[in-house]
Order: C-alpha cells, then sequence, then structure tokens
C-alpha cells in the first residue's frame, strides 16, 4: 500500500500575462522549481501549455503527490484547475522525469500556445485518462527524438 | 526558569491546534487592540467571516479524519494569501475570520474576498479523495459600519448571512438595509411563538365540489393568523420563515390535530385535506405525527388526504417514495397539489400512485389556448390512470363551465365556496345532508 504509485491529472486555465518572452521565462521557472521540489519528494511527471490550458500528470507516494498539488493549487500563475484523476497507477509513466516539458519547446509554446487556436487541444473536453495518453505519447516522442 | 518554554505556551493558548491559525479569543483580542489603534490612526479596518459551503456533507460521509484533513489545508491557503498585515483565524467548526489592516478599503477587502472565494474553491485531495467545497463571505468595514469589535463581526456575520442565501460560493459586504431585514425576523419569529401560544392560528375549510352530483365531497384546511397588531396574516408572509426556522413542525403538527378532530365531527364522512410543507415531509417524526392525529381524533384514515407539492418531491426519489408509501400504508390519501408549477410532478405520477392532482389556479383562470390545453390534458391524464383530478381557484360560472367541459372531477374555488369557519362548514355539511 505504502508504496503505491499515485497518478493524479488535471489541467487549468494560464493567468500569466505579458510577452511571449515573459510567460516563456515564467514557465523556465515554474520548471526549474518543479524539478528542484519534485525531485526530493520522489514526485515524476509531465507538463504542457497549448491553446491557453496547462495539462499536468504528477505521480509518486500519495502523500508527496497530495502535497505537491496543494501547493499548485495556491499558485495564482493559472487558475481553474480542473482535477480529472488521482487514483493508483500499475507504475510511473514518466520515469526519470522529475517534471518533462512535453510537446512544444517552451519558447514555442509561449509563442504560440497561449492563443487559443485549432490545434484541436481541449482539455475541457477530455476525461483523465484521454489527457494522461496525450501527454504520454508526447513524452515517448521527446524521448525517440532525443535518442535519435 | 525556562522563558522559551513559557513563551511557547503562551503562544499556543493564542492558537487553533488544527490549523495552527489564531483561535477565537485571540482574534477577538486582536480585533479590539487594532480597532483603538486604527481609531487613532484614521485607518481603515476590514472584517471577513468565511464560511465553507458544503463541508458538513464532507465529514459526514467521509468522516473526521478527512474532514480535519481538509480544514487544515484550507487554513493552510487562507494563510499563503495572506499578508503580515492580515490576522487569519479560524472561530470554529468550518468558520473563519481574516481581519484586514493597512489596505486601501473597501477595495483591498473586495480584492481578498475575490481571491480567497476563488482559492478555497479550489478542488482538493485528502487522503485519496478530491474534494470539492465553496467558500462564502460576509465584510464589514471600520469605521464605516462600526469601530466596536462586537458590533463588526455582528455586521460582518449578517453580510455572509447574505453572501450564502444569495447562493454561496461569493462576497458581499454589509449594509444597512440587512440590519433592518434580520430585526424584522427576528420580530416575525417572536411572533409566530407567540401566536402558537396565544392560540392565534386558526383552520378555515374551504368546500370542494363534485362536478356531476354537485354535492360538497371535500374540505381543504386552510391555516390562518390573526394576529393583534398584525391582523391578519397571509399564509406567504409567515410560512416561508416558520420553514426555514423549524417552527413549521409544531405548526403543521397542530393543523394536522386540529383539521382530524373537526372533520371526526361531521355529519357526513367527506375528506379532509390537509397540506404538508416540504420541512414537514422531510422530518423523521411525519408518520407518527399522521398517526397520533388520527389516533386521538378517531378519523378513518380514508377521509384524511394529504396534499404535497412539488417542492417535497424534488430531492432523493428513494426516499420520498418510502415515505409516500409509509403514508399510503395508514391509509391516507395523498394528492399533488399545485399540478404544473414544478418540474417534477410527471415522473412522480409514473412512480406513485396519486390520489388526486391538484390543477393548479393560473391554468383555471388564465383563459388562453394554452392553459385550456394544459387543463384538458391533465385531466386526461388523470382519468387515463385512474387519478381524480381537481381544478383550484374557480371563479366565475364561465371558469366552472369550462372546467366541466375539460373532464375534471372536482372544483374547489371561490365560485363554489370561500374558505369559511369551522361552524359554518359543520353546518353546511349539516344542511345538504338534512335534504
Ligand atoms: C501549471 C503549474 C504547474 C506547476 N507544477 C509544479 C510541480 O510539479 N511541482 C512544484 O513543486 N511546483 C509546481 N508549480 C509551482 C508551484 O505552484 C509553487 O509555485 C512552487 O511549488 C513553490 O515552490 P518554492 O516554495 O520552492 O518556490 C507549478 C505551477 C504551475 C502554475
Amino acid at each position: 500500500m505504502a508504496n503505491d504509485v499515485y497518478r493524479l491529472v488535471y489541467y487549468s486555465r494560464n493567468r500569466m500575462t505579458g510577452t511571449p518572452d515573459d510567460l516563456a521565462a515564467s514557465i523556465a521557472t515554474i520548471l526549474n522549481t518543479s524539478q528542484a521540489n519534485n525531485g526530493k519528494v520522489g514526485v515524476t511527471g509531465a507538463l504542457m501549455f497549448n491553446s491557453g490550458f496547462f495539462g499536468q500528470v504528477l505521480e509518486g507516494p500519495q502523500a508527496a503527490v497530495e502535497s505537491v498539488f496543494e501547493r499548485i493549487q495556491q499558485d495564482d500563475r493559472h487558475g481553474e484547475v480542473s482535477l480529472l484523476a488521482f487514483e493508483t497507477a500499475p507504475t510511473r509513466s514518466f520515469e526519470g522525469w522529475s517534471m518533462g516539458f512535453v510537446g512544444a519547446s517552451v519558447p514555442d509554446a509561449a509563442r504560440y500556445g497561449a492563443i487559443v487556436q485549432d490545434s484541436g487541444f481541449d482539455p475541457t473536453r477530455m476525461s483523465g485518462n484521454a489527457l494522461f495518453e496525450t501527454l504520454h505519447h508526447l513524452a515517448l516522442d521527446d524521448e525517440k527524438l532525443a535518442a535519435a | 526558569m525556562d522563558v522559551s518554554r513559557y513563551v511557547h505556551d503562551a503562544e499556543r493558548a493564542t492558537r487553533d491546534a488544527l490549523t495552527g491559525l489564531f483561535n477565537r479569543a485571540s482574534f477577538h483580542q486582536l480585533l479590539r487592540e487594532k480597532l483603538v489603534v486604527a481609531q487613532r490612526t484614521g485607518e481603515a479596518l476590514a472584517v471577513l467571516c468565511i464560511d465553507l459551503d458544503r463541508f458538513k456533507s464532507v465529514n459526514d460521509t467521509l468522516g473526521h479524519p478527512v474532514g480535519d484533513g481538509l480544514l487544515a489545508k484550507v487554513g493552510e491557503r487562507l494563510r499563503s494569501m495572506s499578508r503580515e498585515t492580515d490576522f487569519v483565524a479560524r472561530l470554529g467548526g468550518d468558520e473563519f475570520g481574516i481581519l484586514q489592516t493597512g489596505g486601501d478599503q473597501p477595495l483591498a477587502a473586495q480584492a481578498m474576498a475575490t481571491r480567497l472565494v476563488d482559492l478555497i474553491g479550489r478542488t482538493y485531495v485528502v487522503d485519496g479523495h478530491m474534494l470539492n467545497i465553496g467558500a462564502s463571505v460576509g465584510i464589514a468595514l471600520a469605521p464605516g459600519d462600526s469601530s466596536n469589535p462586537e458590533v463588526l463581526l455582528k455586521r460582518a456575520d449578517l453580510a455572509l448571512y447574505k453572501a450564502k442565501v444569495d447562493g454561496r460560493g461569493t462576497f458581499r459586504f454589509f449594509e444597512g438595509e440587512m440590519d433592518a431585514r434580520m430585526q424584522a425576523r427576528r420580530a416575525m419569529e417572536i411572533n409566530i411563538r407567540k401566536a402558537m401560544a396565544l392560540k392565534e392560528l386558526e383552520l378555515v375549510y374551504q368546500p370542494q365540489v363534485h362536478l356531476e352530483t354537485n354535492a360538497v365531497v371535500g374540505f381543504e384546511a386552510l391555516l390562518r393568523w390573526n394576529n393583534a397588531e398584525r391582523g391578519v396574516v397571509s399564509p406567504a408572509d409567515f410560512i416561508p420563515l416558520a420553514e426555514e426556522i423549524g417552527l413549521i413542525v409544531p405548526i403543521g403538527d397542530w393543523v394536522l390535530r386540529t383539521a382530524c378532530h373537526e372533520a371526526a365531527s361531521w355529519s357526513q364522512p367527506v375528506s379532509i385535506a390537509v397540506n404538508l410543507s416540504p420541512v414537514q415531509f422531510r422530518n423523521a417524526k411525519l408518520i407518527e405525527s399522521v398517526v397520533s392525529a388520527l389516533a386521538s381524533s378517531g378519523l378513518d384514515p380514508g377521509r384524511l388526504e394529504l396534499e404535497i407539492t412539488e417542492g417535497a418531491l424534488l430531492e432523493n426519489t428513494e426516499r420520498v417514495l418510502s415515505v409516500l408509501n409509509a403514508l399510503r400504508a395508514i391509509g391516507v390519501r395523498i394528492s399533488m397539489d399545485d399540478f404544473g408549477t414544478g418540474y417534477s410532478s410527471l415522473s412522480y405520477l409514473q412512480k406513485f400512485p396519486f390520489d388526486k392532482i391538484k390543477i393548479d389556479q393560473s391554468f383555471v383562470r388564465g383563459n388562453t389556448d394554452d392553459s385550456n390545453a394544459i387543463v384538458r390534458a391533465v385531466a386526461g391524464l388523470g382519468a387515463s390512470l385512474g387519478i381524480r383530478t381537481t381544478a383550484e381557484g374557480v371563479e366565475t360560472v364561465e371558469q366552472l363551465n369550462r372546467i366541466r367541459a375539460q373532464g375534471c372531477h372536482e372544483v374547489q374555488g371561490y365560485f363554489t365556496g370561500r374558505p369559511m369557519a369551522a361552524t359554518a362548514a359543520a353546518s353546511l355539511l349539516n344542511a345538504t345532508s338534512s335534504h
């Protein structure tokens, strides 16, 4: 029980304003903080930014995931956080990623992802599982690219 | 002497053990002190009273440990959004308070309340459970609303009450008329309690007439309140408040007893209809109260008709059905009142065999194609389900003829008989039985 992996999936709406460069810098800061914090408590996961929405998966021990998520909930830089899933998972899917940024690069995401666009990405219509699968596939693509 | 230990204990006495926030006593103390300072400097202060929406159901369904974990997280969120000049306290249960100093009022309080409603309303995860609660917030400002700590808190509480009435998950500033309205409510509450004691409540009886035979087949008991100061008070003016403060249960019990007692003395075994408020309907003692009214009056259960509005049927279908079936098992009849004004009627007609449908007067009086079609449809529905239909509020001979043509069984309204005193109802029955 104590060793169970818990997986939490949510999406939220960006509330940061400013130029794409400002936004890219903020996302980079969030990632740095996340990687440092999550690494210490055994949490792994992935974050994406598209069409004005963040999508994130957190996985790890229950108490650690709960407390990381509670901190994220208190963050003013996003809002309308919709928690889609919080359940045990058979294994970690983002092993080795204390917090990976998936999909476009951070500068591209900041430039093109801040506006709602026709990318077909609409997390408000996704189940927790669908959003998780999306992030997981993007992560696998990124790993393939890195390996190539 | 270990001074640090002493300081630690003193500090602990000012804190709420679960959240680490200030406790109620120290919050009051802080408020008194800051108000004194503010009066000297002319600075404005805000007091925010916060109540959690739906917390009780978390506690009830998942237990105290989860509830406590949730409260701790709420405390953490409140602290995370407060500045050094804000003092955050747990005032008890799921109530919190914030004293905001050093802000530009009322803008600072408004910004804080907005943020608070958003932040507290975000989903929590506690011990593996996803939890959703909300926050209602009431705000009072010093010196504008008061510089007296007790009055200020009371006014923030009144504003909180308003926020809850206005649908929760929102905030309200105190306004002068809230005081007046609350006083009027309190006066009304005292008056209702007195009315019970002074026997100012009275029942009047309105005849229900069979359309084919023109015979009186029953009466509906209607509540009247004759107050020395207010005169005749309409039920619409006191029943909602009586429901809100729970007084409707003893009032309803009195109505049942009195009506059954009266009907038992009639010379003809016609029916007696009694209205049940949704609050009475949800009350666990309802069945007991009906059984006891029947037993003490000796009235045949088949003559008692309980009228239920759709409001009583809205929630929890299973519970509603079990109450309806229990009443049916006693042998009393059940009518659906004000039919057509709510939403759930049709689905309930399918699930529960009502004895009677009472068609709302708005359809009877509105002589439009639509209302005519509705009356006809309901009469037809009643006929096909084997349920009697009564048209309410018939006032003219034209309406009576129309209702007759549309196929209703019975009418009730000023045209066929106004509500009358118990003695008049009894003599009406005597007169018709002696023919
Ligand atoms: C979309 C989004 C995702 C975030 N993800 C994480 C995360 O995975 N881990 C984390 O520690 N902080 C995350 N943060 C940042 C936290 O909200 C918070 O700012 C941070 O944990 C504070 O850490 P610090 O006290 O070390 O500065 C995220 C913020 C946002 C807006």
